[in-house]
């Protein structure tokens, strides 16, 4: 017995182990397949994905990246028709563009038990300029159908050999097989960051290259010779070291709610240049440190130098704070002066284009706003310096990359040692209320002298929005009274981004249908334009159908139609944490006239739950007496991000809430 | 006399000056243009030269004031531009809400893009668009363009309201042209608005003004349906170098199906055996046509590629067979191609897809449609209408992608109008059939099984396919007003032979009821809970358009908890009107049990907008009657 199953095992290696991975050597196991092994809801798999990257010495241009790509992908169903068509971006730059080559791509089916292919002809592949800085190599396999496989190689070569595409590991459909290396001369050093859920680690061996070079000497002997053109050939050789990946069966990434970036937990691998030391010259460095990347980012023209400029503004900003000595009301006059002045052209970029020519046409990129805004305050005598932010879309920076950012906000120290964040790109941003896309994790505050240190970009302060009600309901279950909200920090920044500026009435209707028709009078909004205060938006209203009435009863749940609907956690399980941006704390107050001749015949009762570690908690109180009821209810999140351990506790949490909220008021007629 | 004359001059020249310019400053707006307006068209003035059916010269000029952020996508400021179509000019010029000018754009400050789609994998179209950020609200953009194309059967149509939320100052257009070149030219949806005309024997200028503008509502025709414009064509006219001469449909279908479609016919030897055995045997038309569009389905996939005149004209046939994709054209054309081999006779018919039930103008025939569907004609029958771009819609089946529209069938003796099949809300029948029991602690455990047909279908095949996963949160979203309910078995067919999408779903959920005291308030209706009310408007301007009916039957048998019996329960309930109409009865079995029957019929129709009203509250009346409760009381 114990025989068999070795054997048995045996075969099976051997089996898998037959795969064959050269191009065109599709095997009819493969395409017999019909659910994925790895994966039965998968509706395409990677079976192969190859990638090579290397450096390769060519006389014109120097070294030049290469990457050899080869890809096989098994289409399991109609679903995974999509992963059929292929787009290759392809960069270019300043006259410099990258070049595909050897583009050869097969669709693969079975005939008769025989493996057949058929060949992507050239009248399929089409070539676009996307945009001034990128091509598009697109196109689409032949002949698709459920269960087919199809294979494509082609080679891309790079004049940027500092640029090296992410080496990514895991896609929207399972992999089960990756191979991929990285070859680099010792003329180079590459940073390599690794993220994602997988344990990704490369099997580091070292390799020879050699470069040959032409030299051409011109010599003349005597003043009568005509000149002479010898060659000689030199050839350096260099030692090289070849990073290789092989990874197998990797899972589907996919998407839940409440993610700032799926990218954030993708596996892949991440190459940035630290240094060049090339023969006879000096060694060159890019980064390898938080300091090495922020002093480069610094010494880059268009960071420092931009930052240094205050010509353009000087006789505007003496005008503007020339009478005010305290600092925070300068820091304040300048905030809101370059909020004014410069609108956000919505380009991201920790770098400025122009910060003059930006101030001049009073439109500008981040990178130009808030460079402009630190320098304004420098001038003005505070301690302001950029912080670097990688912005929620963006990822998180976990390794020290100049890529790794792309967003720049302000830091400001006022004298008594009180600090705030500023961003100038929202109108409605106020300090340390930051727009929601720049909440990621931590910023990197880069000082004058371009030491580094970091930032929580998370705020501390809760957003908070409460509101208060005070209403009759009458017998036949329509509610009627007035309600009244304040709104601070993230809830108001989101309310004016939403009201100011929309048709009033418009904005009216939408308030009414959200609840389901309400009908709305007198409504008003306080300190929609005055960013110091909190938004105060009030209005009367009257509700029908807010009780059910049932006999001599009257059934209603006290929050009425502000009560949560739906638990927005609805996964039954969860890989990533939930990000909800800022902590917050919601709360209702209400005060209900119940109807003449009814009186309470039970209430709901008082609770309190919680998360674990004192990450939420949702306080419910409702008490009454012969003519009214009170009800209080608070819900607190205390935390911005909440990880994925504490996923089921979140539900639970919501599930607990929702059930509370809709528990009922008993009326009785006296 | 001399400073009198000079006085007088320069009088002048203020006043016309100012006449001009008054448009660039956002101060003279008449106040009835800025309400619901996100942008107001100050001046758009649109001069067509057609100087031959080969060359057409449009001259545009757009000066139009944005009032807020939403507004600035109504600035329209791009040109598409290919081989055949140049750009001679383009620039923009910025205004202050004061009307002095503060910024310039050539052309070559514009970003210059390839003009694909998402959809698309491949068009030799381009556009050029400016990326413009306003520095303050209002401001005016002046938009100057001129291009020339030898392509004349598009002509621009008189389209002044082109965007919700957009009002009209003034907007005047005209086409000139040459002998020999008849323009026809058709009215559409003016009843409200003065159209200013002039008709010469070469030349027709239209030009309206202060028109206000359009809010989107609920349950209102589409604004491009009731907008006003006044479309043009020509009788001659050349695409992609092809030239011809159209009157009618008659004309255009004839043109289409010689100069298009016919040359494309190129099926290869070995595909007609294939087909040809593969219907052997087969004599009913619609079985060999069911068996033909299954092995087009089973063959290709929509992948959309418009080069030159490959944007109007399908691939060949021969092209389709080898590669297995195509676009709408080619697929069509191809499976037409696969049935006129097997004998049976279709045509190729040109619609407006989207769910707004677009129609093709009857009495106009001009370059019309965005997509192409099969048409098989039967003789005392509903015509079968064929999506062949679909791998999975059953056959004959088209849902609210092209249905009940007028559209255009290409036949070799010429074009005509048809109307697609329309579903009627006894089609379009959701049933349920569904048990519930709840528990003394208020838990339901139900079971459902419901049969969709119809439009319903259409809205809910796509499940099939979908993974376990997003099927679980799916059904959690449907069942929303459930809180904290766990699917526990799913079970889908799609039955594509009979049309029915069939769900059979078993679920619990803990705390489905509320124990009060020694009460508990039952929800009867668990499985089919209305929740949507039409939105309200405060001053409703657009007519009531309900576009598709539908019918909801449900049967569900509620165990009741075993130490409860009923205090008390909701009435029975009829309500019709000419919306359609809504029944309730309970049906007490035996102690415990109840059977609970709810029919909700909505019928299709356009009303005038006093209407609308009556219609919100029957939706209101209807959530109203779905979130009916039995009071039950501790036996």
């Amino acid at each position: 017995m114990k025989i068999l199953i070795t054997v048995l095992c045996l075969c099976f290696t051997i089996t898998t182990f037959s795969q064959n991975y050269k191009f065109g050597k599709v095997s009819e196991e493969e395409l017999e397949e019909k659910i994925c092994s790895i994966d039965s809801s998968a509706n395409a798999a990677y079976l192969y994905k190859y990638r090579k990257s290397f450096f390769e010495y060519n006389k014109e241009n120097g070294f030049e990246l290469k990457t050899e790509i080869h890809e096989r992908i098994k289409i399991y169903n109609q679903e995974g028709f999509d992963f059929a068509t292929k787009q290759i971006r392809l960069y270019k730059s300043g006259g410099a563009e990258e070049r595909i080559s050897g583009l050869k791509a097969y669709t693969y089916k079975l005939e008769n038990n025989k493996v057949v292919g058929e060949k992507l002809d050239k009248s399929g592949i089409f070539k676009t300029e996307a945009s001034k800085y990128s091509n598009q190599v697109k196109f689409t396999m032949p002949n698709i159908q459920p269960g087919c496989v199809l294979e494509y190689k082609y080679e891309i070569t790079s004049p940027f050999a500092s640029k090296v595409d992410e080496f990514v590991f895991q896609h929207s459909i399972p992999i089960k097989k990756v191979e991929a290396s990285f070859e680099v001369p010792e003329y180079y050093n590459f940073k390599v960051n690794t993220k994602g859920f997988l344990s990704v680690k490369p099997v580091i061996e070292s390799g020879r290259g050699s470069i040959t070079f032409t030299n051409t000497a011109r010599s003349s002997n005597s003043y009568y010779q005509l000149e002479q053109k010898s060659f000689s050939t030199s050839k350096v050789d260099y030692s090289k070291q070849i990073n290789k990946y092989s990874l197998d069966n990797i899972p589907a990434l996919k998407k839940e709610p409440y993610v700032n970036s799926i990218n954030n937990y993708r596996s892949s691998v991440k190459y940035e240049l630290s240094y060049t030391k090339f023969p006879r010259s000096a060694t060159e460095y890019y980064s390898t440190t938080w300091e090495d990347v922020v002093k480069r980012i610094y010494k880059s023209s268009s960071f420092g130098e931009e930052l240094e400029k205050t010509g353009y503004f000087e006789k505007d900003i003496d005008a503007l704070i020339g009478a005010v000595s305290n600092p925070a009301e300068r820091a304040n006059l300048i905030f809101n002066f370059v909020k004014s002045q410069v609108k956000w052209n919505g380009y991201y970029g920790i770098y400025a284009d122009d910060v003059k020519k930006a101030y001049k046409n009073h439109v500008g990129g981040s990178g130009d706003i808030n460079l402009m805004l630190t320098a304004m305050l420098r001038y003005a005598g505070l301690n302001a310096n950029p912080v670097l932010v990688s912005t929620r879309s963006h990822g998180i920076p976990l390794f020290p990359t100049r890529e790794g950012f792309n967003y720049v906000v302000t830091w400001l120290r006022l004298p008594d040692d009180s600090v705030m964040l500023l961003d100038a790109t929202d109108t409605y941003s106020v300090p340390n209320v930051l727009p929601f896309r720049a909440l990621n994790w931590q910023g990197r505050i880069v000082a004058k002298n371009s030491g580094s240190g970091l930032i929580d970009l998370y705020p501390t302060t809760k957003s908070k929005n409460a509101m208060t009600m005070m209403v009759k309901i009458d017998e036949e279950g329509t509610l009627e009274g007035s309600y009244r909200s304040v709104k601070t920090n993230h809830k108001a920044l989101s309310f004016r981004n939403k009201y100011n500026g929309a048709d009033k009435d418009a904005y009216l209707e939408k308030l009414e249908n959200k609840y389901g028709g309400i009908e709305v009078s007198d409504y008003q909004v306080k300190n929609d334009k005055d960013l110091s205060k909190p938004i105060v938006e009030s209005y009367k209203f009257i509700k029908e159908s807010q009780a059910d009435i049932i006999g001599d009863k009257m059934y209603f749940s006290p929050l009425f139609y502000l009560k949560t609907n739906e638990n927005p956690f609805k996964l039954e399980k969860r890989e990533f944490p939930v990000d909800f941006g800022y902590p917050s704390t919601t709360s209702y107050k209400l005060i209900i006239n119940i109807p003449e001749g009814y009186k309470i015949e039970s209430l709901p009762e008082a609770t309190a739950i919680g998360l674990p570690e004192n990450m939420g908690t949702f306080q419910y109180k409702v008490i009454g007496n012969a003519k009214t009821i009170q009800v209080l209810v608070t819900s607190k999140l205390n935390q911005s991000i909440i990880s994925s351990i504490y996923y089921e506790a979140l539900k639970e949490y919501f599930n607990k809430l929702l059930q509370k909220e809709t528990e009922q008021v008993v009326l009785t007629k006296a | 006399m001399l400073k009198k004359y000079i006085t007088v001059f320069l009088l002048f020249f203020y006043i016309s000056s100012y006449s001009q310019s008054k448009i660039y400053t956002s101060l003279t707006i008449p106040d009835n243009l800025t309400e619901h307006a996100n942008a107001v068209v100050r001046d758009n003035t649109i001069d067509i030269v057609l100087e031959s059916a080969n060359e057409m010269h449009v001259k545009e000029r757009r000066v139009i004031t944005v009032l807020n952020k939403q507004g600035n996508r109504t600035t329209h400021a791009y040109v598409h531009y290919d081989n055949n179509e140049k750009i001679k000019e383009l620039q923009v010029i910025v205004y202050n809400a004061l009307g002095q000018q503060i910024k310039k754009i050539k052309k070559n400050e514009f970003k210059d893009v390839s003009a694909v789609d998402g959809g698309t994998l491949y068009s030799d179209s381009r556009v050029k668009y400016l990326e413009y950020t306003p520095i303050s609200y209002p401001y005016t953009m002046e938009f100057i363009c001129e291009t020339v194309t030898s392509n004349t059967a598009f002509i621009k149509p008189f389209n002044p309201i082109d965007s919700y939320f957009l009002s009209v100052e003034d907007s005047s257009y005209s086409i000139e042209f040459p002998e020999g070149i008849t323009i026809r030219t058709k009215e559409k949806n003016f009843n409200e608005f003065d159209l200013e005309k002039q008709e010469l024997a070469n030349k027709f200028s239209f030009k309206v003004s202060n028109i206000e503008a359009f809010k989107p509502e609920q349950y209102s025709p589409f604004y491009t349906l009731i907008a006003p414009r006044v479309l043009v064509a020509s009788n001659k006219f050349s695409l992609e170098g092809v030239n011809t001469q159209v009157e009618n449909w008659n004309d255009f279908g004839k043109w289409m199906y010689h100069d298009l479609i016919k040359e494309t016919h190129d099926l290869p030897l070995e595909t007609k055996t294939e087909i040809q055995n593969l219907v052997k045997g087969d004599t009913s038309q619609i079985e060999k046509a069911k068996k033909v569009y299954q092995y087009v389905q089973d063959k290709v996939r929509y992948i959309s590629v418009q080069v030159g005149i490959g944007g109007w004209k399908p691939f060949n046939v021969s092209k389709v067979d080898e590669v297995s994709y195509g676009d709408c054209k080619a697929l069509t054309n191809y499976t037409m191609a696969l049935l006129n081999e097997v004998g049976v006779e279709s045509h190729y018919t040109v619609v407006y897809a989207r769910k707004s039930q677009r129609s093709i103008e009857k009495d106009f025939a001009s370059m019309q449609g965005n997509h192409v569907i099969l048409n098989i004609p039967r003789q005392n029958e509903e015509d079968i209408w064929l999506e062949c771009t679909s791998q999975k819609l059953p056959f004959g089946f088209i849902g609210d992608f092209t249905d009940d529209r007028d559209a255009l069938v290409i036949t070799p003796e010429g074009g005509k109008i048809v109307h697609t099949k329309k579903y009627e809300e006894e089609e379009s029948l959701q049933s349920i059939k569904g048990k519930c029991s709840v528990s003394n602690e208020g838990a339901i455990e139900a079971k459902v099984i419901s049969v969709s047909k119809g439009i319903q279908y259409d809205d809910k095949y796509y499940l099939a396919t979908e993974t376990e996963r997003d099927l679980d949160v799916h059904y959690k979203k449907r069942w929303k007003y459930i809180n904290g309910l766990t699917i526990q078995e799913m079970s889908l067919n799609n039955d594509r032979d009979s049309i029915e999408f069939i769900e059979d779903i078993s679920f619990n959920a803990s705390n489905y009821s509320k124990v009060i005291g020694n009460r508990m308030l039952l929800q009867v209706n668990a499985l089919n809970r209305n929740t949507h009310i039409p939105d309200r408007y405060r001053n409703r301007k657009l007519p009531l358009q309900i576009k598709r009916g539908f019918k909801d039957i449900d049967e569900v048998e509620i165990r009741l908890p075993s130490d409860y019996k009923i205090e008390s329960q909701p009435e029975n309930v009829s309500i019709e009107n000419k919306f359609g109409s809504y029944k309730m009865t309970l049906e007490v079995t035996d102690e415990n049990t109840i059977i609970y029957h709810r029919e909700f019929t909505v019928k299709d129709g356009d009303f005038p907008k006093e209407d609308y009203a009556a219609f919100r509250g029957f939706y209101k009346e209807v959530s109203k009657l779905d979130n009916a409760k039995i009071a039950l009381i501790k036996k």
